[in-house]
């Protein structure tokens, strides 16, 4: 838990009440490379607002639906409800809301102004397009060349359309490039364009995000032969033309997410057997788990620790690998250090060989500049200021980092922003590696009450069918399983906070929270790391001494009063979020016209809020909630009963027909 | 801890006597502990007062809710104004007020009976008007309910009662014994209420101490609870050359 408290004064004097999320993320935005606030967009999500949720997803994220198909997702990795039965689906969720709102669905927040330097960006991926929108976010004029004839980058080029289809790639470009973003492609910096012709152009700065362009190979006997497959020139081959030269009996080396995808590609060009060889044993490889699943149930096997020493060539035809047995892969100081067996040497056969063993910088950028390269033949790079041996060329992107992910390289490319910026106004180069701590993870005995709800699988392609084409080999969520896994989110991080100059120390928080987590010694404390966000303290605190981190005080009721502003006299219903989007409730109400507003749970629907919608002019006002036992808080429909009969009988004190407020429990 | 509870809406509106600008003063003291009249239960009544406001303007216009509306109505346009503050019987607590009381015809205190009085002290040419019934000194027995355990008599008699106070639970604060009326344990005022002295004798023989029934005593000095009319309390290590407000 945090350490300090909160006065209503300082709560006051916030800039915005979402400040308060700043004192302590939730792990799945702490572990983001791009700090996506994903308890936000997940919960505009969970109510059905899916535009909200695309927005939020990009303020962070220019690659959303790029990334909704083929992020590592951290965040998942790191999610809490992992503790209470199995992580989010964070990337599904994403990847329907990306793909329901497009590029047209998504707001375009366009500079004011975009009358700042022009700056030259080499390079249309992950790392190259993020910096540039973010350069025209801040009224930068920015292009960007690239040397394919389309935008992307590796998910573009490389990365098989069986997982990411190439429309979903243009949803992303299309939205990034209306934000003032110059696209040049066909255009290879270095070799129809050095970077002193740019300078010359009139752009104050360059940035290099020029990725790992080149495989890497090993100088094996035999390894000259034209069936021995540089990964990038295969992946590449096939992503533009859906063809590319291969054998019946392909073995991939390498044990990475790259060579699982050369191997599944290879099976779907027709080979009959495809095998891959690593020198790691299977569970030291790095390609993740879930690739490795779908590569085995497609029929592809594993040959694990064995290093190739020479690729066998008989009468011009490949005819295996001999390969030696590795005794080891890392030394003591986990550093990268294999050592071998060479009296255990055996031949595998196979007529074709990819070589998937890593890729590399192509320097070919720098011809012609004073970009250098280091000792090691990398570009010569500050990780602090993000120059180059030039000041006025930066980097950025997979370039400089070691290789990883997209969203990382969106990153980077955010980070080489900021040093750009600093350096075109004229000031140092210092960035702040400084984030919020995070929350720890669930507490057993709070986690054993949280209802459990399995997780929302994506419908698969069967293995057998989907292995001979390149088309999806899974499906986007239906809405209703994107609600439904939406509202599995705890809302981790923003829960109840209790201002202590208000708190009477009355105990009614300890007393009404399902989850026990308030604590009063003299005044309450609510551990942030414990609390469920559920709103249940804050409703009935007398003394409206709880707020919430992730609401402001009397949200509900301002956004009632928002709506009614323009149309008074309307029916009003607070609809319990399990419920939204669901055409069932209407269906009892015969109310013809009704605004609806969603709630993530009624438990947080106080008397005042429901008075307050009667007095700024709802003609009647339903509240909708999910019957017992199904409500995501243990307790809340008793809550909500018992609020509503109060709020009845008090209006009923004062002139109106009770009836005016009605709940609904719906099955 | 003092124990209040609301007003009927219709005589609170009463007592307004159709002012206009109206204060609802929230209290966050006892009365925020037993949920009567905190910040929110002062909202709420301002809420309230709004929605009769409404009904009694519906009336006189003839609108649908005339009929129901009638007793609550407040008689037209009333500005409702809600604040509250740590507590209304300490007089530096009321300089934490957002609002200045110049802009109000009335003040509407959610506080017990010694905010109002105190306020009414502190501000002569205001008009302080009780929202809640101060109804005893009680305990949290369960969540959502209170009861009384004393009565403030100003001579406590707990020590030989067994902790059972006579005063406060017997309807008619005997102090030597159960009267004839006394039933099975009960109370001949109501069958639900238990008869203190039975209590309390059932205390002191579980305690062994029923000889603290025979006991001569001295008179007990009505006086120190309201025969001498205002009472005080005096710290004379505290006091400081201030005026006593009265
Ligand atoms: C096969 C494969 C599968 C992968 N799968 C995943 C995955 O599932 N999930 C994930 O998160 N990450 C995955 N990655 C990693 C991810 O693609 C990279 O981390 C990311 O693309 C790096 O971004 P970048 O912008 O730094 O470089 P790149 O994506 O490589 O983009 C660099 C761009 O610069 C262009 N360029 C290079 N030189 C020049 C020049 N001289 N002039 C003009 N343009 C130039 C290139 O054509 C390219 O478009 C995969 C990588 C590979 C190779
Ligand atoms: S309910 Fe409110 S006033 Fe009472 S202890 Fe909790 S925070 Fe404090
Ligand atoms: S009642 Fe709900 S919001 Fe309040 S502390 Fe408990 S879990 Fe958190």
């Amino acid at each position: 838990m945090r350490d300090g408290s909160l006065t209503s004064k300082q709560y006051a004097e916030l800039a915005s009440p979402a400040d308060l999320m700043q004192r302590e993320w939730a792990p799945c935005r702490y572990h983001c490379p791009v700090h996506a606030d994903v308890r936000a967009y997940i919960e505009h999500a969970a109510a059905g607002r899916f535009g909200a949720a695309i927005d939020t997803i990009r303020d962070n994220l220019p690659f959303a639906a790029i990334c909704g198909r083929i992020c590592h997702h951290p965040c998942e990795a790191n999610c809490r409800r992992e503790d209470v039965d199995s992580a989010l689906a964070i990337r599904e969720v994403k990847r329907f809301v990306a793909e329901l709102q497009g590029a047209k669905g998504s707001t375009v927040r366009k500079a004011a102004k975009q009358d700042k330097a022009k700056v030259a960006i080499i390079g249309a991926g992950p790392a190259g397009m993020a910096a540039a929108l973010d350069l025209a976010k801040l009224g930068y004029r920015p292009t960007v060349f690239e040397k394919f004839p389309f935008a992307g980058g590796i998910p573009a080029t490389a990365i098989p359309k069986y997982r990411l289809p190439r429309e979903v790639i243009q949803i992303d470009i299309d939205w990034i490039c209306a934000h003032g973003v110059e696209l040049v492609t066909g255009v290879e910096i270095g070799k129809d364009k050095s970077i002193e012709q740019l300078k010359a152009e009139g752009f104050s700065a360059v940035l290099v995000a020029a990725g790992l362009a080149k495989s890497r190979m090993l100088p094996l006997p035999g390894a000259d032969h034209p069936l021995v497959r540089p990964v990038l020139d295969f992946l590449q081959e096939i992503s533009l033309t859906e063809k590319s030269a291969i054998g019946q009996d392909v073995l991939v080396i390498g044990g990475g997410n790259v060579a699982v995808d050369a191997a599944r590609s290879a099976l779907r060009l027709g080979a009959k057997r495809v095998r891959m060889m690593c020198l790691e044993a299977e569970a030291e490889m790095p390609a993740w788990e879930w690739e490795r699943t779908e590569a085995r149930e497609e029929g592809i096997d594993f040959i694990n620790r064995r290093g190739p020493v020479e690729i066998l060539v008989k009468s011009g035809k490949i005819t295996g690998v001999k390969a030696r047995k590795v005794t080891r892969v890392f030394d003591e100081n986990k550093r990268f250090n294999p050592q071998y067996d060479d009296g255990d040497v055996t031949t595998v056969e196979c007529d074709c060989v990819v070589m998937a063993i890593g890729q590399m910088a192509d320097l070919g950028f720098a011809r012609g500049s004073n970009v250098k390269a280091d000792a090691r033949g990398r570009v010569e790079f500050s990780p602090v200021t993000f120059q180059t041996s030039d000041p006025a060329v930066f980097a950025c992107g997979e370039i400089v980092t070691p290789p990883g992910s997209a969203v990382e390289a969106c990153a980077s490319g955010q980070r080489a922003v900021k040093a750009i910026d600093l350096f075109l106004s004229g000031r140092a180069i210092r960035l702040s590696d400084e984030l919020p701590p995070f929350i720890g993870k669930i507490a057993p005995a709070v986690g054993e009450k949280v209802r459990q709800v399995p997780r929302n699988k994506v419908a698969t392609a069967d293995a057998a069918g989907r292995k001979s084409s390149f088309e999806p080999v899974d499906f986007n969520y239906v809405e209703a399983a994107a609600l439904c896994e939406a509202r599995r989110c705890m809302g981790c991080g923003g829960g109840a906070e209790v201002l202590v100059d208000k708190c009477a120390g009355c105990l009614t928080c300890l007393r009404v929270c399902p989850f026990g987590i308030p604590k009063v010694a003299d005044v309450a404390t609510i551990d942030s790391a414990l609390c469920q966000a559920c709103g249940m303290c804050a409703a009935e605190c007398p003394n409206n001494a709880i707020v919430s981190r992730s609401k402001p005080a009397r949200d509900l009721a301002t956004r009632t009063a928002a709506i009614l502003k323009d149309k008074p006299g309307q029916v009003i219903a607070y609809i319990c979020g399990q419920h939204a989007s669901a055409e069932k409730w209407k269906a009892i109400t015969e109310v013809p016209e009704v605004n609806e507003v969603y709630v993530t749970s009624t438990a947080g629907i106080s008397v005042n809020d429901m008075l307050s919608a009667l007095v700024n002019g709802a003609s009647s006002l339903l509240v909708i909630a999910c019957h017992e036992g199904a409500d995501r808080y243990p307790n809340a429909v008793g809550r909500i009963r018992a609020r509503v009969m109060q709020a009845k009988s008090l209006i009923q004190e004062a002139g109106l027909n009770g009836e005016r407020i009605k709940l609904f429990e719906l099955a | 801890m003092i124990v209040a509870e609301r007003k009927p809406l219709n005589e609170i509106v009463q007592s307004l006597a159709g002012r206009k600008r109206v204060l609802v003063l929230g209290c966050g003291g006892c009365v925020a502990v037993c949920c009567s009249g905190g910040e929110k239960q002062a909202e709420l009544l301002g809420e309230q007062l709004k929605l009769a406001a409404q009904v009694a303007c519906k009336a006189a216009s003839g609108g649908e809710e005339a009929a129901r509306g009638g007793t609550a109505a407040p008689g037209g346009k009333v500005e409702i104004t809600v604040d509250c503050i740590t507590r209304q019987c300490d007089r530096e607590f009321f300089a934490n007020m957002k609002h200045d009381l110049k802009d109000f015809d009335v003040v509407l205190s959610t506080a017990c009976g010694v905010g109002v009085g105190y306020m009414t002290a502190l501000y002569p040419e205001k008009v302080i008007l009780p929202a809640l019934n101060t109804t005893f000194y009680g305990a949290n027995v369960a969540p959502g309910q209170w009861q009384e355990f004393c009565h403030g008599c100003g001579d406590c008699v707990l020590a030989w009662t067994g902790g059972v106070c006579p005063i406060a639970r017997c309807s008619k604060s005997l102090i030597n014994g159960a009267c004839g009326g006394t039933n099975h344990g009960k109370c001949e005022v109501s069958k639900d209420m238990d008869c203190a002295w039975y209590l309390i004798y059932k205390r002191l023989k579980e305690l062994g101490r029923l000889e603290d029934l025979r006991k001569m005593r001295p008179a007990r000095q009505w006086s120190k609870d309201r025969g001498k009319g205002v009472r005080r309390l005096t710290h004379e290590e505290l006091m400081q050359d201030t005026e006593v407000q009265k």
